[in-house]
């Protein structure tokens, strides 16, 4: 297969040398075709430009009379050319498999598992302290419950307190108002009493002076009709 | 004449400029073997490009990281990923491989890209990133497999083989078949597109050499970081593939 491959590739090979025999008589079967092929084109599209026409030529001849010092660089074009190169590179690569591990997989992996292992480590005490804070922060948390409970217990008592004591100097001060405004109001009554007493008295004093005066008017009155 | 030879010339100049020098090898014989010597130069520079940088980076390790150590404990903790995300609980033993697999793969890709391997001439062939050769794609694809191989082996010994006859015998021919197009698939891939990707920006280079390639290039740069993670991905789920209980 590879040698199949190898005669595709022949093309790649420079047109101006000439390798060994077999591949000569290719090119030179590959000759007739090319003159042909170029002279009707040069032709059709009567370009009749010298230049194209010695160019097909010069393929041509420079195919056919390939000087001999241009021979001397014959070379295969092996672009499938297996040799003792492939288990060399294979060697390479299994000695650099082996001294990258010793340098760089095996130690660097070796650190870098350390590295997580202890921060694995570090982080999962840090989680320990955690919960330690949690704790506290809850301790702290019931102080402050507690102290607020008894605080508001104080002042509640307190509250009631002055409210009871509030409430009994209202009660007292209302008493003395009351007190102070019914002995007003019984002096009210007195004075209303006493003077409606004396209106009484002077009523009637009015009165005997009026039905005097009536008796008089009524005398004088009976005298003029007379 | 004259002209005719004139015009040869200017042509083979243009020719030269504009060369793309695919599949072309530079040769060392070692033993009765040959090597690509460009291929192998550039994996050792990309080795000791990975190896210095990891041992600087990684040398005294810092419990809050710094830049360097930052980004490799970065590109571990993603090599990390892929492997447990590919194979499981079990991934461990098999993050080497996963790492090695992909760092290997994306710092060659991005090398062919980034470094300025045509400073130095070769005599022949040029300096380009290790994975546009065949060879070294093939040969990690086949260390994947005999990865997968070894990690089924290893957990369930014998009984691994029962999986070709999961979940009914007819299906035999295709999981054996499987376990040929696998690497076929993976070395395939990554060489195509590496290759082709250098091919595109060279060529665009040779047509317009400014500004044009360089969308390109970033595209290429893309391609190359996305290749070595499907090669990498992909070795890990076979190697988890094989190591699952069938139940």
């Amino acid at each position: 297969m590879a040698n199949m491959i190898m005669s595709s590739s022949k093309p790649l090979i420079p047109l101006c040398t000439i390798p060994t025999k077999p591949k000569f008589q290719i090119l030179q079967t590959s000759i007739p075709k090319i003159t042909t092929q170029k002279f009707p084109r040069s032709q059709i599209l009567s370009l009749a430009s010298s230049t194209l026409k010695s160019l097909s030529l010069l393929a041509a001849t420079s195919l056919a009379l390939a000087p001999p010092s241009l021979a001397a660089e014959i070379e295969k074009a092996a672009l499938f050319d297996f040799d003792l190169t492939l288990p060399i590179i294979a060697g390479e690569f299994l000695f650099l498999m082996v001294a990258l591990d010793k340098v760089y997989y095996s130690p660097l992996g070796k650190f870098m598992d350390e590295r997580d292992a202890a921060i694995r480590e570090k982080l999962g005490s840090v989680k320990d302290t955690s919960s330690e804070v949690k704790q506290l922060e809850e301790q702290a948390a019931a102080v402050m419950k507690a102290a607020r409970a008894e605080i508001s217990a104080a002042l509640n008592k307190m509250k009631k307190e002055t409210q009871t004591e509030v409430e009994q100097k209202l009660a007292e001060g209302r008493k003395k108002v009351e007190a102070e405004l019914q002995e007003a109001l019984a002096s009210l009554e007195k004075q209303k009493e006493d003077t409606i007493k004396s209106l009484d008295s002077q009523i009637s004093a009015l009165s005997e002076e009026i039905v005097k005066k009536g008796h008089a008017s009524n005398q004088c009155q009976d005298s003029a009709q007379q | 004449m004259n002209v005719l030879l004139c015009s040869i010339n200017t042509l083979k100049m243009l020719y030269d400029i504009s060369t793309v020098e695919v599949g072309q090898h530079f040769y060392w014989q070692i033993g009765g073997f040959q090597v690509h010597a460009q291929v192998l130069i550039t994996s050792w520079v990309v080795i000791a490009i990975l190896l210095v940088s990891a041992i600087i980076a990684v040398r005294n390790p810092q419990t809050i990281p710094t830049d360097g150590q930052n980004f490799f404990e970065y590109v571990l903790e993603f090599i990390r990923d892929v492997s447990k995300t590919q194979i499981g609980e079990e991934y461990g033993p098999w993050v080497p491989f996963i790492g090695t697999m992909f760092l290997f793969i994306f710092v060659s890709n991005w090398s062919g890209a980034l470094l300025p391997w045509k400073i130095i001439q070769l005599p022949h062939g040029e300096l380009a990133a290790p994975t546009n050769d065949i060879n070294t794609t093939v040969a990690l694809a086949l260390l994947t497999s005999v990865a997968y191989f070894y990690a089924g082996l290893s957990k369930k010994g014998l009984g691994y083989f029962g999986k070709y006859i999961q979940p009914t015998p007819i299906l035999l021919p295709i999981n054996i078949l499987e376990d040929f197009t696998k690497p076929l698939s993976l070395s395939f891939r990554l060489f195509g597109n590496i290759l082709a990707d250098e091919l595109v920006v060279v060529v665009l280079v040779s047509l317009v050499p400014l500004v044009v390639p360089i969308p390109v290039m970033f595209l290429g740069l893309f391609t190359s970081g996305i290749q070595a993670l499907i090669f990498a991905t992909l070795a890990a789920a076979y190697i988890g593939e094989s190591m699952e209980g069938h139940h």
